[in-house]
């Protein structure tokens, strides 16, 4: 554990802006201790940033026990505050500094000052409905969260932010609503569609579910070229099949199903159902599969069940 | 002259004011083209459903035929007076005055330079240009040099003067960057003030967002004949690409 490796390893958080909070607080503390301010230059204000946020994350707000010129959290800010006196960012992570210890109405309060201030603040307006939204009030945090929407329409994160508000009070058809301004942002995105069909599933709109279940796996899943073995579909591709998979069993099973569809969507065909039943069969084995494994692992785990199971859902239909 | 340039550029960089804060609802009726923008990029494969589709295009057309973006109107009088006044709306005016401030710095630098030369370096030939010219040019390019017969390819050093403001250009390019200001300072000179304040989308308090707003009611109406979902039929070509059909 150096400090060469310690700060490249910082940047690379910085440029991923991954949430590796103990890790961040880990090498932080090491640069510290061992006086690396100085080598940083200009990027020093970043990782003061970076480790502040790091440290209230895994609540070590006193990140000074062990250094012996006691950089405490507060002295993070202090310096911060002290070179970036009329900043909004510095002004959000003293705010942020104060959820964690303060009660959601001072910090509210103190969030309303920034907003009076500079109307157009975002990240003082994303914090304030979080706070909120922690705090239990939905019904005000989903008014800001629309409002801000409203105003900066392409926050994608917001959009997802406010359909799985939605999803947690089941209004489903406003967070499909939420979900589709976010697709249509990023349409390229499949994790988006994904989240859709799992909430079209929810919301018991089986056809609509499946068509984007369907899209899911046009846009992640190929078949191989010629000769070569089917691939092994992971991660959301194999998420993706399953809910193939469960749709499809439903229409077949069920004749109410396809008729209440909330969207109004159209399933496919009997025909289609069929061949779309066999080839999830397929996909979901392969995953499963022995001879697909990587090298140095064993036979993946619970292909019993899932064939237990896939036999109890064809037998059914 | 090539330091004076160099130091244009950074006078101009200071000069320059800081991005105007704008209220919330400025930012709203600018952004919110972008959103017909963003549902119509999509609108040939639509990842999203056709009753989704249907309700975000007609909320769109009905906000924009009602001005509901429109920020709210200060005072009357404005529908008939067309777009503001330039002189009289304060946030155009900060534009504009922006635009001047950076016109006087380019042009001190050079009557000064020009004076110093005209001073200095008068009354004889400096360079023979390459290229032949009219005896039109003698006057202009021959000024304080009283000779009638002499070629014109004998130029005073004012017109060297010229040829370098108009030259190092490509010089600038490589010393500041791509856009740097002393250089392109010089092409603001040549067009009319006023027509560049104009038609700059950046300046745009004075952008009439109810004409755009129409056009982009139009345009929804386009994207709606085009809007295919792409839900449509995937359950054939994911079959098709699996060679199950």
């Amino acid at each position: 554990m150096d400090l060469t490796s310690a700060l490249q390893r910082l940047a690379s958080y910085r440029a991923k802006q991954s949430r590796a909070s103990a890790d961040i607080v880990k090498d932080g503390e090491l640069v510290l201790r061992k006086a690396g301010l100085t080598k940083l230059g200009d990027e020093e204000w970043a990782f003061l940033e970076q480790l502040a946020l790091a440290a209230i994350d895994t609540g070590k707000l006193d990140v000074a026990d062990d250094i012996t010129d006691g950089y405490a959290i507060q002295a993070c800010l202090e310096r911060l505050a002290a070179k970036f006196p009329e900043s909004p960012r510095v002004d959000v992570l003293q705010g942020i500094r104060m959820e964690a210890t303060e009660s959601s109405e001072t910090v509210i309060r103190y969030y309303n000052t920034l907003l009076e201030a500079d109307e157009s603040n975002i990240a003082a307006w994303k914090r304030k409905i979080s706070v909120l939204k922690s705090s239990g009030d939905i019904k005000t945090a989903v008014q800001e969260l629309s409002t801000l929407l409203d105003t900066f329409y392409t926050d994608v994160e917001g959009w997802l932010e406010l359909g799985s508000i939605y999803s947690s009070c089941n209004q489903y058809t406003s967070a499909l609503q939420c979900l589709s301004h976010a697709m249509i942002l990023a349409p390229q995105n499949a994790f988006y569609i994904l989240e859709a069909a799992e909430t079209a599933y929810s919301a018991a709109d089986i056809p609509l579910a499946l068509k984007f279940y369907l899209r899911v796996v046009e846009m992640l899943d190929e078949p191989p070229t010629s000769g070569t073995t089917p691939s092994r579909p992971e991660g959301p591709t194999l998420r993706a099949w399953y809910g193939v998979k469960l749709c499809v069993r439903d229409l077949l099973t069920s004749t109410s199903t396809a008729s209440q569809s909330e969207s109004q969507t159209t399933p496919p065909s009997e025909k289609h159902l069929k061949l779309l039943d066999e080839l999830s069969t397929e996909r979901i084995l392969a995953a499963y599969s022995p001879s697909s494994s990587k090298a140095g692992e064993g036979p993946p785990l619970g292909r019993e069940t899932v064939v237990k199971w896939l036999e109890n859902t064809s037998s059914t239909s | 002259m090539i330091l004076v340039g160099v130091l244009r550029h950074y006078v101009m960089l200071l000069l320059g004011s800081s991005p105007k804060k704008q209220s919330r609802a400025a930012i709203r009726e600018q952004r919110a083209l972008v959103r017909a923008q963003v549902l119509r990029h999509t609108s040939a494969f639509s990842p999203i459903p056709p009753l989704f589709y249907q309700a975000l295009s007609d909320h769109l057309q009905a906000a924009f035929a009602t001005s509901a973006y429109l920020q709210p109107k200060s005072t009357s009088a404005d529908a008939s007076s067309g777009p503001p006044n330039p002189l009289t709306d304060p946030s155009a005016m900060d534009g504009m005055m922006d635009g001047m401030k950076k016109q006087m710095v380019m042009m001190v630098p050079q009557m000064v330079m020009m004076g110093w030369i005209n001073f200095f370096f008068q009354g004889f030939v400096l360079i023979k240009l390459p290229f032949p010219l009219t005896l039109g040019f003698k006057s202009m390019l021959q000024r304080g040099i009283e000779t009638q017969d002499m070629d014109v390819r004998w130029v005073s050093s004012l017109s060297w003067y010229f040829l370098n403001f108009f030259g190092l250009n490509g010089l600038y390019r490589v010393i500041l960057g791509a856009d740097n200001e002393a250089a392109n300072s010089s092409r603001d000179m040549m067009a009319t003030p006023f027509a560049g304040a104009q038609s700059q989308p950046a300046m745009g308090q004075m952008q009439d967002f109810g004409k755009l707003f129409k056009a982009e009611r139009d345009n929804l109406e386009f994207a709606e004949g085009q809007y295919i979902w792409s839900g449509k039929d995937v359950e054939i070509r994911v079959l098709q690409k699996w060679s199950k059909l």
